[in-house]
């Protein structure tokens, strides 16, 4: 049972990257411009040095001949060769994965214990402590990552020289000196949907008879809690928390860009400027890929979260 | 015919599109542009820009140097923009050297003309590649015919049109046979075309020279320790360099992309970069007033112009070319865009491209009026020119926040003058293609620019936009004076008669406006105040400039 989910949640990632892939190159191809601007720097070629080149990156080739060679090397494990930087875009994507992984997951801890926790206690203590939260996740989810960046580098990095303000860092604990602020710049508005959906779940749950039935029968609000609040309420928080992090692999590109990152998002802009369409490519598909598994991973939670589900069926 | 190569100025792309709230500045203008057209008598008109900065004294172990965008090939064959440029004039040398006030000096070799159509290169003596191998008449050979070689895809090939041979004629000579007469072409070799690589290594490299995967091998005072893709190039000290009397004090230099103006602002203010040449920063005044930076203005070579494209409607008439020249608010422009880094212009050419016959040209510039505003001119010459009402279309791009405040002033400057002015906005990628493609330039009258050539010579850009044929001559400009001035000069040998004569076609282009020039930046230097010695001049761009950078004491 869980291995035939697991091999349709394969065969359906598989097909997904096809599909992706296609419509990918099927958009650069049609999108105006030439790779050979960025090849020619601009300037106007003799014709002998244009079919060189041309016929260096199959240029002229029919599309579906081209969308062809790209497919044929990626099954290969050959994703094609940069056109600007003229090397392996596997090697490209390599040395840059990881300030995108490093930058999503910290960002994605900081949502999950910031968030899921602003939440809970707002969720369970109505009062000041839920107004104040109230109003500081409406202003956080109101800023938008690249405001959020500008504002922590001119407070954290230009006034206070707390963090640095740009760069990538080099060894562990200077990796994540450097990856702090944007981090946290990645992370803000998602943190305030976050908190506020799991105030939200909370709320609803303490209010079930279930749960008034267990607050009269005298159970300590602990396990009350734990028990019979958090359990339920952990599918919707699980549901927000799982969509909010996989969209920050596709918001990190504009925190990289404003924070000088080497990572995978800000190449990507790069690489569709120049329509370097095999990095774009491959890096598109890396994206999609993790964005998939997010969501398998998410689905997997579900299951053992709350044991009526069974893999592969969303709850609720 | 003289079909020159030109420089699509990507820079004007490279301008900050991030949102500058850094930059919420107060508009101060600065600098030597507020001069105008006051200069009299025998003040050069570079007066006030410094050349170089003084020599640094002081061993630094290690300094970040900031270009607008990541370094993407390292062969001088593929290199046309700000990064490449300054990362290749680090560590390569040419056959000739662009001193920092645009003068031609030996580089590698010394020159001289036994005929107007030889010329000969005399290799320095002890001269060696970062290996220790010595520079050899075959690897210069090797270095101008890949450059020339049309199979290669460089983008040089065209510099070389007049050569009718490369040869090695002896032990450390190599010979240069024209067609005819040629001036030109030395400029060219104290610039990309002219850099000498080794020829063992780099046909072991092949297709991979010059890329993150292949390396490069050359002669310069820094030798290249990594170039990873993203994290930059590394360059740090040749302990073996051939020219003794230099000793860089930097022991490594790591140039890094910083696409974002808000980062690369925060950089130098927190020292995390420690200096650039970053062109048309926002954030200028924010930056001269901290104490941890230090601005330095230099001559530069580029101009900011509007290209003329159209053929045919208003804008072919001469007249009408004049009064929007007339009625445009160039001061705006040097205040809102360049923040003051710019001299208002009198010719086509940035008087910082004075590199030889200085003296000449310096005399007819001082005899040439500033551009300066006059409605009231301008409004007579579109009423004898009967065009009021009519429409020109300027394409301009809204991404592009230089471009779009640009195509804004004349568009003010039009309907000042009674034109009407349709704007086609494209996207910032796409506006490369107002310079690669007559589809796209179809139906378009003009668009902004900021252009330079490859040395230090007015004619070096002006060739480009009047020559018949030349590769930016998009609206087939043809005034046979100003070609038969430009031809004359390419094969005059004496300096200051080569002078005379592009000053004259300059002055003549001033008042034809085959373009009409915007304004004259100066080149900005951004260093941290416990750092000196980098060149300031725009002569960075195609010569070493950081032979003397070091710390102050």
């Amino acid at each position: 049972m869980r291995w035939r989910f697991l091999l349709r949640r394969l065969a359906m990632l598989a097909g997904t990257l096809l599909v992706a892939s296609f419509v990918i190159f099927g958009s650069l191809y049609v999108a105006p411009g030439s790779p050979l601007a960025a090849l020619s720097g601009g300037r106007a070629l003799p014709p002998g040095s244009l079919h060189v080149l041309e016929l260096r990156y199959h240029l002229n080739a029919p599309f579906l001949a081209q969308y062809w060679y790209w497919l044929d090397g990626a099954l290969h494990g050959n994703l094609g060769i940069s056109i600007t930087l003229r090397e392996n875009v596997s090697t490209l994507i390599a040395s840059r994965v990881w300030t995108t992984a490093g930058l999503v997951l910290y960002a994605s801890v900081i949502i999950a214990l910031i968030g899921i926790g602003l939440g809970i206690v707002s969720g369970l203590r109505p009062g000041k402590v839920d107004t104040s939260s109230l109003v500081a996740t409406a202003l956080t989810a109101a800023v938008p990552s690249f405001v959020a960046a500008i504002v922590l580098i001119l407070l954290f990095a230009v006034r206070l020289r707390w963090f640095p303000a740009l760069g990538n860092g080099s060894g562990l604990l200077s990796d994540v000196q450097h990856l702090t602020l944007p981090a946290i710049a990645l992370a803000l508005s998602s943190l305030a949907i976050v908190a506020r959906v799991t105030r939200t779940a909370i709320r609803e749950e303490a209010d079930r008879e279930h749960v008034q039935t267990a607050v009269s029968r005298g159970i300590p609000a602990r396990q009350l809690v734990r028990r019979h609040i958090l359990r339920n309420a952990a599918i919707p928080i699980t549901t927000i928390t799982g969509i909010t992090v996989a969209s920050l692999i596709a918001v990190a590109a504009v925190v990289e860009t404003a924070f000088s990152l080497n990572g995978l998002g800000s190449y990507l802009v790069q690489a569709a400027q120049t329509k370097d369409l095999a990095v774009v490519q491959g890096i598109s598909l890396v994206l999609v890929t993790a964005f998939v598994v997010v969501n398998l991973v998410v689905d997997v939670l579900y299951a053992l979260l709350d044991p009526r589900v069974a893999a592969g069926v969303r709850a609720r | 015919m003289t079909v020159k190569h030109h420089r699509l100025r990507r820079a004007a792309l490279a301008l900050p599109l991030g949102i500058a709230l850094l930059a919420a500045g107060c508009g101060r203008s600065a600098g030597p542009a507020s001069a105008g057209g006051t200069a009299a008598g025998n003040v050069s008109p570079t007066a006030g820009l410094v050349l170089t900065t003084p020599a640094g004294t002081k061993q630094v172990p290690s300094v970040t140097w900031a270009v607008y965008r990541d370094v993407e090939t390292l062969d001088p064959m593929s290199a046309f923009d700000y990064p490449e440029n300054t990362a290749i004039s680090l560590m390569c040398e040419s056959l000739l050297l662009q001193a920092p006030d645009g003068a031609l000096r030996p580089g590698l070799a010394t020159v001289a003309n036994p005929s107007p159509t030889q010329m000969v290169f005399t290799l320095k003596p002890g001269v060696t590649f970062w290996n220790g191998q010595p520079v050899t008449p075959a690897d210069v050979v090797y270095s101008l015919d890949r450059q020339m070689n049309p199979a290669n895809g460089g983008f040089y090939g065209q510099v070389f049109s007049d050569v009718r041979s490369i040869q090695a004629t002896g032990t450390s000579q190599v010979t240069i046979t024209l067609t005819k007469p040629d001036y030109w072409l030395e400029g060219e070799l104290a610039s990309m075309p002219g850099i000498i690589l080794s020829k063992s290594y780099t046909q072991q490299q092949g297709k991979n020279y010059g890329t993150p995967a292949g390396g490069i091998m050359c002669t310069g005072p820094y030798e290249l320790k990594s170039f990873a893709a993203g994290a930059g190039v590394t360059a740090v000290v040749n302990p073996h360099y051939w020219n003794t009397a230099v000793k860089p004090l930097v022991q490594q230099i790591v140039i890094k992309g910083v696409p974002d103006i808000t980062s690369f602002t925060s950089g130098m203010l927190t020292g995390a970069i420690q200096g650039s040449y970053f062109f048309g920063a926002s954030t200028l005044d924010q930056l001269e007033h901290s104490s941890a930076v230090h601005v330095y203005q230099g001559p530069g070579q580029s101009t900011d112009a509007l290209v003329v494209s159209a053929a045919s409607g208003p804008l072919a008439n001469v007249k009408v070319r004049q009064a929007l020249s007339l009625a445009l608010n160039r001061q705006g422009i040097i205040s809102s865009v360049y923040k003051g880094a710019a001299l208002m212009p009198r010719w086509l050419a940035n008087p910082g491209t004075f590199g030889y016959g200085t003296s000449v040209f310096n005399a007819a510039y001082d005899r040439s009026p500033v551009m300066s505003q006059n409605l009231a001119q301008a409004k007579k010459l579109v009423q004898q020119a009967g065009v009021a009402g009519q429409t020109i279309t300027l394409g301009t791009s809204s991404q592009l926040s230089s471009i779009s405040a640009e195509t804004g002033a004349y568009q003010a400057a039009a309907q000042a003058i009674g034109l009407k002015v349709a704007l086609k906005s494209v996207s910032a990628d796409n506006y490369i293609n107002f310079f690669e493609s007559a589809q796209a330039r179809k139906g378009i009258d003009g668009f902004i620019t900021v252009n330079y050539g490859d040395y230090a010579d007015p004619a070096a850009l002006l060739s480009t936009i009047v020559m018949p044929g030349a590769s930016q001559n998009y609206d087939n400009y043809n005034n046979p004076q100003i070609t038969a001035l430009l031809e004359q000069a390419r094969g005059t040998a004496g300096a200051d008669a080569r002078a005379a004569l592009v000053a004259k076609a300059e002055q003549l282009a001033a008042q034809q406006l085959p373009w009409i020039p915007d304004a004259q930046p100066t080149n900005v230097l951004f260093l941290s105040s416990n750092l000196t010695g980098a060149v300031a001049s725009f002569s960075y761009m195609f010569a070493p400039w950081a032979d003397q950078l070091g710390g102050k004491s």
